[in-house]
Order: structure tokens, then sequence, then C-alpha cells
């Protein structure tokens, strides 16, 4: 293995070291204006190595199997004055297994791809010929050589596959946009249901209706509830919460939310677009409880980052960032939470989020596809409205929990969440 | 390399064919909080081939720079997968053959990681000792050195060097659950030169974040608005930018009634230009990924739409003229249509005569971010003043503008007379390429009830 050899050469002058050898290759089909537009195939390589000389880190990649020698020397010139390693590298460990690779995503041609695409697009065109539709359909396969001077040491395979569609209505100057898109490690994707979901949202848009400014509920659907859990990304996240910008950082075991809201990281689910036995420092992936019934549980950790803040890496190298997000669902179905609603809105996608100061939780977003409750039915869509409020807030004024959850994006799994008194400047 | 790439070309079977090389030389020092958090460099090369076959485009894009004839079939075969009914062709340019070369002062690429380790440091420290509410800091330098080949069927090849380098200055600041963000940021198509010398902007950085400790959010509402050259630039980028990257429209036809030449889209204070050729911007390159030479654009003129932004395939499908504003973020990537350095033209107004007679009012400035979906717009200040009796007030928070750009262009009432192209890190995503390096600028500008997102 390339990451042996890599090791071998750190070993030289490094104490400890790690290597990843990473080779893929994906295929990307794309309609665009109502057309097929391009194929593109992709080859990549990405090498990564991290040394420790003297008790310092250094890193460097390189996209050339020829420039071992070179990676390595650049790691080494970094770890001279590189920050301080507190951490070991990690032993062989089998982890649990999780399914990563389907076979059935190689053997899909190009040829297939645009037949998807063209029968998605057939699908928005047969609803209403004067929306402009974009498709795309992406299959990808990736091996991974990882090795560390632990003796730790792996080699895996795994694929993707992942379709979208979009439209663009546009009538007089008021421009639509909406769609649906969705991507995991295994073949079995149901497009057409996709296709189905493109053309719903937009003919909940037909009418447009207006809401005047004030406070109003808002229900979250799978694919915006984002705009709660952007902040719970952040501040979840173990480095944040170890250099104090984290608002969570104090709150191990508190309550910070309803008692029906309950959030983990699970990189364990089959097939799911963030899974993976090991993390990226060769450590076991693990189910990590955020928060259960409202309380914080856990924070995410990588090796160095557990090490300076005294605890244990939960699996999340490099980075303490979240692999597949999981919310809990409650009780309450889709209906009954717009039949129960007297005025409000549903929102499934927004423009601006994460701008401004996003670990804080604050959020003030512009509703790119919403739309308004009336006396229990959705009435249509609200143009020019913002949304504004706190992760941390809103959670503790949830009104329902939906009973199913849907994957939003690829690595959110969520039910729909309504919230009570919700700002909304209205133009 | 001329000769590798010439011979590659002769393996296509397609009626266009390019093939972009790239080798890039990188490093990076990031400080978070007391310890370096990552420090090093890196090598990467790659490239990308696109063929037309029968108005159709084949992409492949690659690493491994051997075997290069059989990326150039892959590309074609793709092309002709796509091929048939005559859809895509290009605009004629001459063909080009030119060698581009930066000279820069303190050349980052023989600065010693452990200089600029140094240096940064420094700036990480000021930030760090500013005020016990500082909680954490993010330091960031980082630098990319682009040595790009292209060479297409049509008998262009050009050698071309492009630099960027950038420093973002972030300080936390920290109150009970109260978390607050001030930065600076430098960037340029310079030489390690450009990161020396900001302790100032440190102290600026640290010192805002704990003045927003104390500084209320902003009262969501409808406000004239008066936005720094800064902000003025990412409007002219964001909010109307995007709309004439002709891709959008070329083949839209209810996009292009919306965006005909000629048409008023904005009040007779406005005019917006897009200029990829001024000396030392980020967005600044000879040619752009297409080999065609970039210039400059005017987008709208007093108000009205005179002009947009093309690639070749644009230019042709709109019997236009390419503007040299195909580009590519990386080897991986397709040249798309991309703005360069984008700006609001300078009017005659000093800043004292915007406020003046505003008796309430916000003063927006800089940014932590924009995005714009056709004609609906956020960005984000990353701070505001109000404006109280034609004065500026206090301090305010969380400031979000919004709006339709086609309203909000025809409510700007007032343009300042002083034109600046602020140094502005970061960078525009668009298509899945992020961040391309672009340049933004603008003088102050005032604009008549706008909606701004608070609580």
């Amino acid at each position: 293995m390339l990451a042996h050899r890599l090791i071998d050469k750190a070993l030289k002058t490094a104490q400890g070291a790690q290597a990843t050898v990473q080779r893929a290759e994906s295929t990307k089909v794309s309609f665009e204006n109502d057309k097929l537009k391009f194929v593109k195939s992709t080859q990549r390589t990405t090498i990564n190595v991290k040394v420790v000389v003297n008790g310092k880190i250094g890193s460097s990649h390189t996209s050339d199997e020829c420039d071992a020698d070179g990676v390595v020397a650049r790691a080494l010139e970094a770890a001279a004055f590189g920050s301080p390693a507190h951490f070991e590298f990690p032993g062989p460990s089998d982890g649990r297994p999780v399914r990563v690779y389907d076979e059935a995503v190689l053997g899909v041609t190009r040829e297939a791809m645009v037949q998807i695409g063209r029968e998605m697009m057939t699908v928005v065109k047969d609803y209403n010929p004067d929306i402009l539709v974009s498709a795309g359909i992406n299959k990808g396969v990736r091996q991974t050589e990882f090795a560390n001077s632990s003796g730790a040491a792996y080699q895996t395979q795994s694929t993707s596959f992942g379709v979208g569609v979009h439209g663009q209505w546009v009538r007089g100057t008021d421009i639509l946009l909406a769609g649906h898109a969705f991507g995991w490690k295994k073949r079995d994707v149901d497009y057409g249901a996709i296709a189905d979901r493109a053309v719903a949202l937009f003919r909940m848009a037909q009418d447009t209706a207006s809401i005047e400014t004030g406070t109003f509920p808002v229900i979250f659907s799978p694919e915006a509830l984002e705009v709660l859990v952007l902040a719970l990304r952040l501040g979840f996240n173990g480095k944040s919460v170890f250099l104090g910008a984290s608002p969570l950082a104090e709150k191990l075991g508190q309550k910070i939310a309803d008692a029906r809201f309950s959030l983990t990281d699970d990189p364990l689910i089959d097939y799911a677009s963030r899974s993976s036995r090991w993390d990226a420092e060769g450590v076991p992936r693990q189910v990590t409880p955020l928060i259960e019934n409202g309380v914080v549980k856990n924070f995410l950790y990588d090796l160095d980052t557990a090490g300076r803040a005294g605890t244990r890496t939960t699996g999340h190298g490099v980075g303490c960032s979240p692999t597949n997000l999981v919310v809990k669902t409650g009780d309450t179905s889709w209906q009954d939470m717009v039949a129960d609603t007297k005025t409000g809105l549903v929102v499934y996608d927004v423009l601006g989020l994460g701008q401004g100061n996003p670990i804080s939780g604050e959020f003030s977003v512009n509703l790119q596809l919403a739309y308004k409750i009336e006396d229990g039915r959705i009435v249509g869509r609200v143009k020019d409205v913002m949304l504004a409020g706190n992760t941390y807030d809103a959670l503790n004024n949830i009104v329902a929990v939906g009973d199913q959850a849907e994957w939003a994006g690829d690595s959110l799994l969520a039910p729909p969440i309504q919230i009570s008194d919700l700002n909304v400047v209205a133009r | 390399m001329r000769q590798r790439l010439e011979e590659a070309l002769r393996a296509a079977n397609a009626d266009y064919t390019e093939i972009r090389v790239e080798q890039v030389d990188s490093s990076w020092v990031h400080f978070k909080g007391r310890e370096l958090d990552s420090v090093g460099s890196a090598k990467t090369s790659g490239g990308i081939v696109r063929a037309l076959v029968r108005g159709g485009w084949g992409y492949a894009a690659f690493n491994d720079l051997d075997g290069l004839d059989n990326r150039v079939r892959q590309a074609c075969e793709s092309a002709r997968l796509v091929g048939g009914v005559e859809q895509s062709r290009l605009a004629e340019v001459s063909p080009v053959v030119d060698r581009v070369s930066v000279a820069l002062d303190e050349d980052f690429r023989h600065v010693p990681l452990s200089e600029k380790k140094t240096v940064i440091e420094e700036y990480n420290e000021i930030i760090l000792g500013y005020h016990d509410k500082i909680e954490t800091s993010h330091v960031a330098y980082s630098d990319r050195f682009r040595k790009v080949w292209f060479a297409n069927s049509e008998g262009t090849f050009i050698e071309d060097e492009r630099p960027d380098a950038s420093l973002v200055l972030s300080a936390t600041a920290r109150d009970g659950d109260n978390v607050q963000q001030g930065f600076e940021t430098v960037a340029g198509k310079a030489g390690f030169v450009i990161a020396r010398g900001h302790h100032q902007k440190a102290r600026a950085a640290a010192r805002r974040a704990v003045d927003l400790l104390s500084a209320p959010p902003v009262a969501g509402g409808k406000y004239t608005v008066v936005i720094n050259p800064k902000l003025a630039g990412v409007f002219a980028h964001e909010a109307f930018g995007h709309l004439s990257e002709s891709d959008f429209l070329y083949e839209n036809d209810r996009m292009k009634e919306i965006m005909v030449l000629g048409k008023r889209l904005g009040s007779d204070k406005l005019s917006i230009v897009d200029d990829g050729s001024i000396d030392g911007l980020r967005g600044t390159q000879k040619y752009d990924d297409e080999g065609v030479p970039t210039r400059k654009n005017e987008l709208i003129k007093d108000g009205i739409l005179v002009g947009r932004l093309h690639s070749r395939e644009t230019a042709a499908k709109m019997g236009e003229h390419p503007t040299g504003n195909a580009r590519a973020v990386g080897y991986r990537y397709e040249p798309i249509v991309r703005m360069t350095n984008t700006y609001i033209d300078s009017g005659d107004t000093p800043f004292e005569d915007m406020i003046r007679d505003i008796d309430l009012g916000l003063y927006a400035l800089d940014m932590v971010g924009g995005q714009t979906a056709m004609e609906m717009f956020t960005f984000s200040a990353a701070y505001g003043y109000m404006i109280r009796n034609g004065e500026i007030a206090e301090l305010v928070r969380d400031v979000v503008l919004t709006g339709n750009v086609f309203e909000t262009m025809m409510h700007i009432d007032l343009v300042g007379d002083t034109l600046v192209f602020p140094p502005a890190g970061g960078g525009c995503g668009k298509g899945g390429q992020s961040p391309l390096p672009v340049g933004l600028g603008g003088p102050h500008v005032r604009i008549l009830d706008v909606v701004v997102g608070g609580r």
C-alpha cells in the first residue's frame, strides 16, 4: 500500500505518522434549461500525510502518486513549528461494519443516467411545460487506504448515487424556483418520487398569498429544518466548545430544548451519505446522542481536540463535524400540523442561511420557498418575506414534532417541526 | 507542456476540444485560539478536457496527468452521447498565443512557512490580548499560486500565472450566551507583502467583536439604508451581477424579456461595471478560461441595462460578443459565466449629504455573506449603525438586508463621490464552483425602503 510507504518514509524523521490515499472516479450527467447539457467524468487522487515530530504536528497533501517524497517533506517542514499534538495515533480497531458500497452503482451506464434525467424532466414538464427544468444525476466510487504508525490500517470502498430535479417558473417579473434532490451510497433512488415532490412544490405555489409583519407559527419541513439545525452543527463541534465559541460550551447535562426534541449523530446508518466504519483518523465511528429529550448529552470530538479538552474522541476526525444527523420523530401527523394552524407558514427553502453569526443561533433568512396556512389549509406561496429568530429560543417553543422523518439534503434525517411565534417581516 | 497538450489534442475526434492543466502551490497558517490549528503547504495538479461534438459537451477532469490521450477520448465519447440536436456552439474569437507571468513583491512561494507563521501569530496575539471578553480567535492566512496551461483545437495556447493571497482576522467575543464576531480581511493578487502590517486591523476586529456584545440587534422593518463601499460591491455582485451572467438568460425566454438591453432597471444614479482588467484586483486575469481577453463591461449605465457577461457559448446563442467572463475555480471544473471585479460607479454625493436628511435610518457596513435566487437577494452586513436625526447613532448587530433587486435598484436615490475597492477575502460560489476570487467595489450608496430582517 502507498499509505504504508508514506509512513515508512515519514518515520525516518517523525515519531508518529498517518497517511490516507483516496482514489475516486465519478460521472455526472447534467440537464440545463430542458436539455441535456453535458456528461462529465472525474478522476481524483488525494494523498494526505500527517506527522508528529518532537510532539508537534505537520501535514500536507498532494494529488500526485509520484510526489511521495515531496508530500512527506512538506509535512515534516510544517511539523518543525506546528501545533503541539495532544494525542497518540490509535492502534487497530475493528469498529462496527456499515454498508457503504453498492455494486449496482458501478453498472449504471451514462446512457441510463441520461434516461433517468429525461424521465424526471418529463414528470415536471407534463405538469407544466412553462417550467424550465434542470436535472442532475451523479454516481461515484472511491477507494480509501489508511494507515498509521500505531499499526492501524484499513482499505475501504464506497459508492455514491444521487439525483435532483429543479425548475424555474417565471410569471411576469415573478420567478419561482423549486425542486428536490437526494443522494446516498446506494443505486436504489426513487427518482420518480423525487420528481413528484418537485411538482407538488410547484402545485402549491400556483397561487400567491400575503402575510403581514408579525409573529406566527412556522412549520419547518425537513428540507428547511437546517435553518434551526445549522447552529447545532456548529455548536456541538467539540473544537468550538473547547475554544468557548459555542454557546453550548457550559451546557452539558442542561436542558436547552423542549423535551420532545432529540438529536443524534449516526454515522452507522447503512448507505447514508456520511456513513463510514472509521473516521479519517482511523477511529471507529459510533452513534453519539447530542440532545436527548431536550438535554445536552455529548459534543463531537476528534483526536487532537479531545486531547486538548481532556476527553475522548467520538470518531469525528478530523474537524469535530457531524456526520448524519437524526432528529427524533414525534407524534403529530403532517396533516394535523397544518390543520391545527389558524394563520402561519410552511417553509421549504430559504436564502441567506449561515450569514451573520450562525453559531449564536441567530438566523434571519429570506423565504425562498414558503407557503401560507389559513384556517388549516395551505393557500399559496408567500414572497419577499423574512423570517428571523434564534435556534435556541425556537427549540423551546416547539408546537409539534412530525411523526415521520425524511432525508433532507443528504445528511439530515428529520420530521417537520412547528415552532410558535417566530418573527415574520413582510415587505 | 505545449507539445504535450497539442499532441493530446490530436487524439480528439470532436468539433472543438480544449485542455486546461494547472499546477497549484498552496500554503496556509491558521490559528484558532491560542494554538496553531493548521499549518502546511501542498502541491496539487490536474486538468480538464472539454469536447464539443454536434452541439453536445463532454468533460473529463483528472489529477493523473498520464494518459491525457485517454481523457481526451473520454470527453469526446461523452460529448457524442450528448450531441445530436444542434445545441451549443461557440462565438468566434481570434486564437491567442501568449505567456503571462507575474512578478510578486515577496513571492509567497519563497517565503518560509516559519516566517509566515511568525507574522500571522502577531495578529493572533493582538486579538487574544485585546480584552478579557475575547473568547477566541480565528486568524487564517492562505496563498495559492495557480500556473495554468490552456490549449484548444483552434490554435490558442496560453500559459498563465495566477497568484492569490488572503488573510482573515476574526475575533470572537463572549458574554454569557451572547457570542459576537468581528473580522477584517485582506486579499489580493499579490505576494506575501500583502499580509504584513495589519496590526491595526487585528485590533479593529477584536474591538468590533467586543462592541457588538453590547449592541442591540437591529429592529426589523423598512428603512432608508446607506451602505458602505464594501456592501455596495456586494450589492452590485450579489443582487444584480448574477442576473447579468448570460447562462441564466440565454435559454430562458422569460428572463430575456426581463433583462432586455435598453430597459430601465434602476434609478438614473446607478451605473454598474464588471472589469476583469483592473490591475491588482482579485478578479483580474488577462484571459478568461476560454482564452478570451478580459475587458471592461458596462452592465448598467445611468439606470439603463447596457450589457451582460458572456462565455463564448452564451455569446453565440444570443448573437453578442464574448466578454471574457468564462471562468473556472480550478482544474476540476469547466468554465462557466462568472463575474470578475464588479462595482457600482461613483456618483457625486459626499457621505455627509447622504445621511443629513434621514430621521431614522440605517448605516450598514461590510459583509458576512450574500445570496441570491434570481430577483430575490439577501445580504448580511457585518455590523451597522442606526442613523437618527441626520447623525450616526448607536451600533447595531444582525443586520440582514433583503428584497427584490429590480425594486431596490429603482430605490437608489444617492450615490457617493468616492469609488473604492476594499480588499475582500472569500470568493464567489456558483454551480458548485467556490470560492472564485472576485473583486468588489463601490462608493457609499443610499437606498430607500429596504426591508431589514431582525428581531
